[in-house]
């Protein structure tokens, strides 16, 4: 024994080594380290040497008190890294709902979601997934792409019950605000391999999280159903007070020019008949194309209709509305200029001589006879652009991208006959091109509206 | 004048139109025969021998589609349709069930009876010939397929553009579908209606005074086209 490096210094080495495996090993480890330990100091350096005899009752004290720090300090050690394991566990699992949340909150609809679900649920879980959700009907249905097959009589018990059921898979139920809307089967890979009970309660959570998500887009559908219906109903109303007003204008020339020309005893003359004849025709007239652009613009809005496109020239297209409008634009003249190069679009031709109509209309409504029209095009890479301007006096002040609001009228409460749906339904038929429609003061004076138009439409 | 007296078949089940179709129609030197179901109609049609007949798409007993097919079957008396539908299918449909114009509701009467003596004249005359059409200042040679301008100035055109012109000139003043303008141009082998776009285009600019507002080659949307040789009438309906 060396004299001077003593004993005690001896117990402290033992004691390090008792700690630094504690660091590493499990508790029971630790422990048969601590005994092990004492029982060498024992035979090594307890007097008798190489024995386990003590020859002073004293040492015994010794020994017990080494084994009672040696054991405290390995409990200590396992507790301490157990704790750390815990946090970091608890961390990662912090880390992976995060990124889940993350992507769920970007998704919009349910089948999105499901589809982050299953994607971070196969990631971190090395499982597969299947989300069930109950229709209108309550009838699950999967909502994720997914082959993997499931048993839908114990998935239609969980959603009965609301409680986590294990078998061949796991279902875990989706809980809505009040009852359970769904189920998310996960089947570990490979197949019957079963998770510990950490990562099922992590799977709670991913359950819990996705259920909360689908919740939200729920209450979103909701919320965006309220507002198109509220939006309907002001559109409804308003198109009820319009359409009243102005068709009852023109009604009430028809009628009474009708009950005039049907008095023989008033005896009038027959240039008298005629005048009152073309004004009921004129009137009638007016009130066909505004039910034209009324029908159009619930078609659009409420329709929800596939356009019926096919190739064709814009000249063709021009010439429609222009001869549509022929008589009303009589005392206005017009410059057509087109490009003879210019490409054809793919278009619906009803609706792009309905915009071209509707911009002429308005031309011929709201400048002075003697006005100069001019249409133009251009193609520019994949877009047509056409501009219809004049040089009249131009847009009112304010905004001019509120006249395409429905009912808004440039000049409210003139005798100017509309119900400030044309340049409305220009815009929906525009957009549902991949289009659009703007309105500009014309440079040199005037109002100016550019359509931009995809070459080849896409239904929007 | 009594023996040259036109017979007009009215397929009208709204007393308001009926009565403006008699009116129009007797004013216009016409006798009228109306009828307001389709089956009192067909029977008129056969035991009256119309010169034309006008149909109305909504009868109450049939769809009017099917009256045109079913006159069709046994006649080739010109058909008129007068109707409210404006959707451009319905309005194919109605030219390939066999009807020979159409008029949208509400419509102008002179323009109604303009068409009314158009598709008599045609029905009468049969196939044109192919002689000499003359559109605004050009003067285009069918048979020989020459043309030139009124002023001595040259004008050419393609052997396709002369032969869809030829096309629409057997038929003038009536509707030729774009299938059949392509059948007959082409042959029954594609569909080739952007190709016949640009040729209806170029058309217009060698022909038309103005091409961005033709009088003669005239666009009937989603139908086909129309060629009209006396501009002049057409533009006073």
């Amino acid at each position: 024994m060396p004299e001077g490096f003593g004993l005690v210094n001896i117990i402290m080495i033992y004691l390090l080594g008792t700690t630094l495996g504690a660091l590493r090993l499990g508790r029971m480890a630790s422990v048969a380290l601590a005994i092990s330990n004492m029982l060498a100091f024992d035979f090594f350096f307890v007097p008798p040497v190489f024995s386990f005899d003590v020859e002073d009752i004293r040492y015994l004290f010794t020994l017990g008190a080494m084994l009672i720090v040696a054991l405290v300090i390995a409990n200590l050690m396992v507790s301490i890294r157990r704790h750390r394991e815990v946090a970091d566990s608890r961390e990662r699992r912090t880390a992976v709902l995060y990124a889940m949340s993350r992507e769920l909150t970007v998704a919009t609809d349910a089948k999105a979601m499901a589809a982050v679900a299953v994607q971070h649920i196969c990631a971190v879980f090395h499982s597969t997934a299947i989300v069930l959700m109950a229709d209108a009907h309550g009838v699950l249905k999967s909502i994720s792409v997914s082959e993997d097959s499931f048993d839908i009589e114990l998935a239609k018990e969980v959603v009965a019950r609301g409680e986590r059921c294990i078998k061949d898979a796991i279902y875990l139920p989706l809980r809505g605000s009040r009852r359970v809307k769904g189920v998310i089967v996960v089947c570990p890979q490979p197949a019957g391999r079963s998770l510990p009970t950490e990562q099922l309660n992590l799977l709670d959570t991913f359950a819990a999280q996705l259920a909360l998500s689908l919740q939200r887009a729920r209450l979103a559908e909701a919320a965006e159903a309220a507002r198109l219906s509220e939006e309907r109903a002001l559109l409804r109303n308003t198109l009820l007070a319009s359409i009243s007003h102005d068709l009852r204008t023109p009604l009430t020339t028809i009628a009474g020019a009708g009950s005039l020309i049907a008095q023989p005893e008033y005896a009038l003359n027959v240039d008298r008949r005629a005048t009152l004849g073309r004004l009921i025709e004129h009137k009638a007239r007016d009130m066909t194309r505004l039910l034209t652009n009324v029908l159009d613009l619930v078609q659009i809005e409420f329709g929800g209709r596939a356009l019926r496109s096919d190739w064709h020239t814009v000249d063709d297209l021009v010439a429609l509305a222009l001869r549509g409008c022929e008589s009303r634009l009589a005392q206005r003249s017009i410059i057509v200029d087109l490009p003879s190069d210019l490409p054809l679009i793919s278009v619906e031709p009803t609706l792009i001589v309905q915009i071209l109509s509707n911009l002429l209309e308005n031309a011929a409504k709201y400048t002075p006879p003697g006005t100069t029209i001019t249409i133009c095009a251009a193609a520019c890479e994949e877009r047509m652009m056409i501009s219809v301007a004049d040089d009249g006096p131009g847009f009112p002040p304010g905004d001019p991208e509120r006249l395409f609001d429905k009912f808004y009228r440039g000049r409210s409460e003139s005798n100017i006959v509309g119900v400030g749906l044309g340049l409305a339904i220009c815009r929906a038929a525009a957009n549902l091109h991949g289009g659009n429609i703007r309105a500009v003061n014309n440079p040199g004076g005037g109002a100016r509206f550019e359509i931009s138009l995809p070459v080849s439409a896409r239904d929007s | 004048m009594t023996e040259a007296m036109h017979l007009v078949l009215v397929f009208e089940d709204d007393p308001g139109i009926q009565e403006i179709l008699r009116m129009l129609f007797d004013a216009n030197g016409f006798r009228v025969v109306m009828a307001d179901t389709a089956a009192r109609g067909e029977q008129d049609a056969r035991l009256h021998r119309p010169d034309v007949v006008i149909v109305d798409l909504g009868l109450p007993d049939r769809d009017g589609l099917n009256v045109i097919g079913a006159i069709r079957a046994w006649s080739p008396v010109p058909i008129v349709v007068l109707s409210a539908r404006t959707a451009e299918a319905q309005r194919l449909a109605a030219f390939e069930a066999g009807a020979d114009d159409y008029v949208m509701k509400p419509f102008s009467a002179p323009e109604l009876l303009a068409r009314v003596r158009a598709v008599m004249r045609r029905h009468v005359r049969g196939d044109l010939p192919m002689g000499i059409l003359e559109l605004g200042d050009a003067s285009i040679d069918l048979g020989r397929r020459v043309a030139h301008r009124r002023d001595g100035r040259e004008l050419r055109l393609t052997p396709l553009e002369h032969r869809i012109l030829e096309t629409l000139a057997r038929q003038r003043d009536g509707i030729v579908t774009h299938a059949a303008l392509m059948t007959e141009v082409w042959g029954p082998v594609r569909d080739n209606t952007r190709a016949l776009r640009v040729y209806i285009a170029s058309l217009r600019r060698k022909l038309e005074v103005d091409p961005s507002r033709p009088r003669h080659i005239l666009t009937e949307l989603g139908v086909g086209y129309r060629l009209v040789v006396d501009a002049a009438s057409q533009a006073a309906n």
